[in-house]
């Protein structure tokens, strides 16, 4: 009979914590790239408070051979950098797990004699070994990384290669003596004599992957598609797409600007869509709260802009540096009156790159806004993932004018031989004619307007250009990503989500098949205009139904009843600010076909066991 | 005379004409503005193709209505990033505001301070009539202390925004005054304006004949006078700001001979680089051209190998 607890796979899950400004985010990517380098699968996870300086700060890294495609609640081995780790963490850790401390500044006295037991004490003195090599404090999180690889008899050199890369625009001593201290920390674990049970091994002839967040992998996207201009404040979870565009986008063409706020962000970004170039904004649902007027310009002058919604937990300031999956009906609903708008909900880093594209090419074609309704728990997680498809990206700027002379285009104008930029079309999108084109006077408007874009409040021409605005979700209909199906055709569970989600479903849906359920997921990638047909056909043959989303109130699953007119059967729902944990969806589903949650949701110790990373091998750890 | 033979086809103001109702109350200044800018677009020579002109909300936008140009009617407060987004995708085109004292001063003012920083290169043309027309005679950012409306019957408690003041502190590099009532000398400070590289402000008193009942046609004409008709060089930044200030602690009741009012130009300075000068991705022209066909960003993608 099939377990109750998660089948893991052979996989390593490494947590590093300490107080914020001891450089654990940066020092955590470094160990991922290790990891990454020698072709492992790896995903990774930040918690931390919105300080610089103090609080706990969580880095959580897991290593698998096997696919993986989100975090997991296990620990097979912490670093903890303070004592407050030892007192949060050290429960967290697996049967013979091991716990790598600083003798010097940490104590393990305080800890429960059972749970001492249990766990395997890894003392490396953090502190003296960078003091030995002359380095700087900060250096002590490498001095840990060292010990991380030293124990799990990984070898050096990919953390080698790794901090080269870290250190790759500072002085060569700097990468070296770096390098000098994570060998010694390497060393100095494996003195310590507590052997991790399997090994973790560089996969032979490990294909190429990216190890990307959410950020760069929409950064990515904008950029293929031809991004002229980004602008925005900084504000979690979104400031790092800032930086990536000053960074990449700007050496590649795109003008970046750093903005008073997000009311001149969204303006700019409105007035930059007028002048033809590609234009993205992007923020927080706080940030997107001021952009929302300007939101509503872009509806009713009918331009083509990309906006960024990366959700974090709210209302107010909320928790600054935590996930939510909370505003998707505002950003359904922002701004005054109705207008079309296309919502697109990335679900992974291949999803950030592949829908960012493809919003500018919405955008064009629909003269309309699109979003990128994504959250902090994608932007900011890492992924070692297969390298994007940058052959596929193509480029439709739709009905656009760029240059030339207007009269050109029979299609653009009026019986008078005028052109009008809002004429009444089929479809509901009308010719665009840059500034700078010959004869296109014209008047991009915010108030309501006719067919010339003049203010107009006659009653007749304010429906017709009602009716011709939203005529846009039809052909939207026709062009915006299909939801994503995973599973059999025939399960016992169907699940429905949206955003990241997907990640720790997906995750659990392979232990579920392992543990003989099954389970198949619909992703809603379009949130907007809804997927009401095929979310009735997936909901219709479903035997047992679960929708599973990271807010209070349903907001997806009331979509689902007031669209496809159906109930589900459950719901899982999360609002801590933390995003699902495999397990926990693992367990929902469990009890949903009758196996019981209450073994699955505490696993037996004994099956938390680490096994075996990568592939079986006699050899010993080369340096 | 065409572009084809090599010569620039003659532009005259009636080029910039519409053929729709102009509603703005009889003895607006805004009609004054109105002919000064077509006089001042057609006197620089520039094509329709050649510029566009984003405005704000308020009476001064519904000239986007009334001038047969290309135009962006913005948002109220906000025609300035607009503007700035329109300029910072298109180098080509020269790139002119025009927003009211509640619009531009009031809402606007986050972005008015920080435009002029940047030192973006657009002309912004400030229609300041001390009051709100478009939503019918409350107090504006630039009414006069003591000043009486429906939204303050004691009277304003504020000092008025002093829109040439804030320019200069921020280190504007072309600010002036104009009075509505004068079209030829406000013609001239708008060519001025549009040919300055860099932000460049005309705050342009405009009296409002329906709500604003004191700052009137007449109390302006008895108390402006002309700089350049005064022995003053536009060139000493402290000086211009002396005189800026002249204006701020006038009342409404002042004599006109304890209240005159400067117009021209404040101060000029050519030379300063401009925000577009410092964004190097301009170089080439409008961004459009660079979102024909996919960017190859594998060199990028390397970076996270």
């Amino acid at each position: 009979m099939a377990t109750t607890a998660p089948p893991y796979g052979r996989e390593v899950r490494i947590k590093v914590a300490g107080p914020a400004g001891a450089g654990i985010k940066a020092s955590g990517e470094t160990l991922a790239r290790s990891f990454a380098k020698a072709g492992l699968n790896v995903f990774d996870l930040t918690e931390y408070p919105s300080l610089i300086k103090g609080g706990h700060n969580v880095y959580v890294l897991r290593v698998s051979a096997d696919p993986i495609t989100s975090h997991v609640d296990p620990v097979d081995v912490l670093v903890a950098l303070d004592q407050l780790t030892v007192e949060l963490n050290a429960s967290e850790l697996v049967d013979g797990g091991a716990l790598v401390y600083d003798p010097d500044d940490v104590t393990l006295d305080t800890l429960d004699a059972r749970l001492r037991e249990r766990i395997c004490p890894v003392p490396v003195r953090l502190t003296q070994i960078v003091k030995d090599a002359g380095g700087k404090p900060i250096m002590r999180n490498v001095a840990a990384l060292g010990a991380v690889i030293g124990h799990l008899d990984f070898p050096l050199r990919f953390l080698s290669e790794s901090l080269h890369t870290q250190f790759a625009r500072k002085a060569p001593e700097i990468a070296e003596q770096n390098v000098a201290v994570a060998a010694a920390g390497h060393d100095a674990a494996r003195e310590a004599g507590c052997a991790f049970p399997g090994r973790v091994e560089p996969l032979p002839d490990a294909p190429e992957k990216l190890l990307v967040d959410g950020n760069e992998s929409v950064g990515l996207g904008a950029l293929a598609a031809g991004i002229g201009f980004y602008a925005a404040y900084p504000m979690t979870p979104a400031s790092p797409l800032l930086h990536f565009m000053a960074r990449y986008g700007a050496d590649a063409g795109v003008v970046v600007k750093h903005t008073e706020d997000e009311i001149a962000a969204m303006n700019m970004v409105v007035g930059a869509a007028f002048g033809g170039g590609r234009t993205m904004c992007a923020s927080a649902g706080g940030g997107f709260a001021l952009m929302v007027e300007a939101f509503g310009l872009a509806g009713v002058s009918e331009s083509a802009v990309v906006v960024g919604v990366f959700s974090r937990t709210a209302p107010g300031t909320g928790l600054p540096t935590w996930t939510e999956q909370a505003d998707l009906r505002y950003v359904m609903h922002a701004a005054p009156g109705e207008f079309p708008r296309v919502i697109l909900s990335p679900g992974d880093m291949t999803d950030c790159f592949e829908l960012a594209w493809k919003a500018f090419n919405l955008a064009d074609r629909l003269q309309t806004p699109v979003v990128l309704l994504s959250e902090q728990y994608l932007q900011e997680s890492h992924a070692s993932v297969e390298p994007f498809d940058v052959a596929a990206v193509t480029i439709d700027r739709g009905k656009l004018i760029p240059e030339g002379d207007v009269s050109r285009h029979d299609g653009a104008l009026g019986c008078e031989g005028r052109y009008l930029r809002y004429k009444l079309t089929e479809d509901g999108v009308s010719w665009r004619a840059l500034p700078g084109v010959r004869g296109a006077s014209q008047v991009v408007n915010s108030y309501e307007h006719d067919e010339y874009g003049h203010a107009e409040e006659g009653a007749q021409m304010r429906a017709l250009q009602e009716e011709k605005r939203m005529k846009k979700l039809d052909l939207a209909r026709t062009l915006v990503p299909p939801p994503a199906y995973f599973g059999p055709e025939e399960a016992d569970v169907s699940v429905v989500l949206f955003g990241a989600t997907k990640l720790p479903v997906l995750e659990a849906r392979d232990w579920l098949e392992a543990s003989g359920v099954a389970v198949n997921v619909m992703q809603v990638v379009t949130l907007w205009p809804f997927p009401t047909d095929e979310v009735r056909a997936f909901l219709g043959a479903a035997r047992r139904s679960l929708v599973v989303e990271g807010n209070y109130s349903g907001q997806l699953e009331g979509l689902i009843r007031q669209h496809a007119l159906l109930e589900v059967d459950e719901h899982l729902r999360r609002y801590d600010g933390r995003p699902f944990s495999p397990e926990q969806v693992f367990g929902k589903v469990l009890a949903m076909v009758g196996r019981g949650p209450e073994e699955a949701a505490a696993p037996a110790p004994e099956e938390r066991t680490a096994v075996q990373v990568g592939e079986p091998s006699g050899k010993g750890a080369d340096r | 005379m065409s572009e084809r033979d090599g010569t620039r086809p003659t532009i005259t103001p009636n080029d910039f004409d519409i053929f729709r109702p102009l509603n703005w109350c009889p003895g607006c200044g805004n009609y004054q503005m109105l002919s000064a800018m077509k006089a001042a677009l057609a006197d620089l020579g520039l094509a329709q193709h050649e510029f566009a002109i984003v405005f704000g909300i308020g009476q001064h936008g519904n000239g986007a209505d009334f001038i047969k140009v290309q135009a962006f009617h913005a948002l109220h407060g906000r025609a300035l990033p607009t503007a700035t987004g329109l300029a910072l995708v298109n180098p080509d085109l020269r790139i002119i505001v025009q927003s009211g004292d509640g619009d531009g001063y009031g809402l606007g003012m986050g972005h008015f301070v920080h435009s002029v920083r940047r030192n973006i290169d657009i002309a912004y043309i400030g229609h300041n009539n001390q009051i709100y027309g478009l939503t019918t005679g409350q107090a504006s950012p630039t009414s006069n202390q003591g000043m009486k409306t429906p939204s303050t019957p004691s009277g304003v408690l504020e000092e008025p925004v002093n829109p040439l003041g804030v320019a200069l502190a921020e280190g504007a590099t072309f600010v002036a005054r104009a009075f509505a009532g004068d079209v030829g000398h406000m013609t001239w400070l708008f060519k001025e304006a549009i040919s300055h590289r860099g932000f460049a402000l005309v705050d342009v008193f405009q009296p409002c004949v329906t709500f604003n009942k004191i700052n009137t046609f007449k109390w302006y004409r008895e108390r402006v006078y002309k700089l350049e008709e005064a022995d003053y060089e536009p060139d000493d930044r402290t000086r211009a700001f002396e005189l800026a200030e002249s204006i701020v602690h006038i009342h409404n009741e002042d004599p006109p001979e304890a209240s005159r009012i400067p117009t021209g130009i404040f101060y000029r300075q050519e030379g300063v680089p401009t925000y577009q000068d410092g964004v190097p991705q301009l170089a080439d022209g409008p961004l459009w051209k660079r979102a024909r066909e996919p960017r190859d960003v594998t060199g990028v993608l390397r970076a996270f190998a």
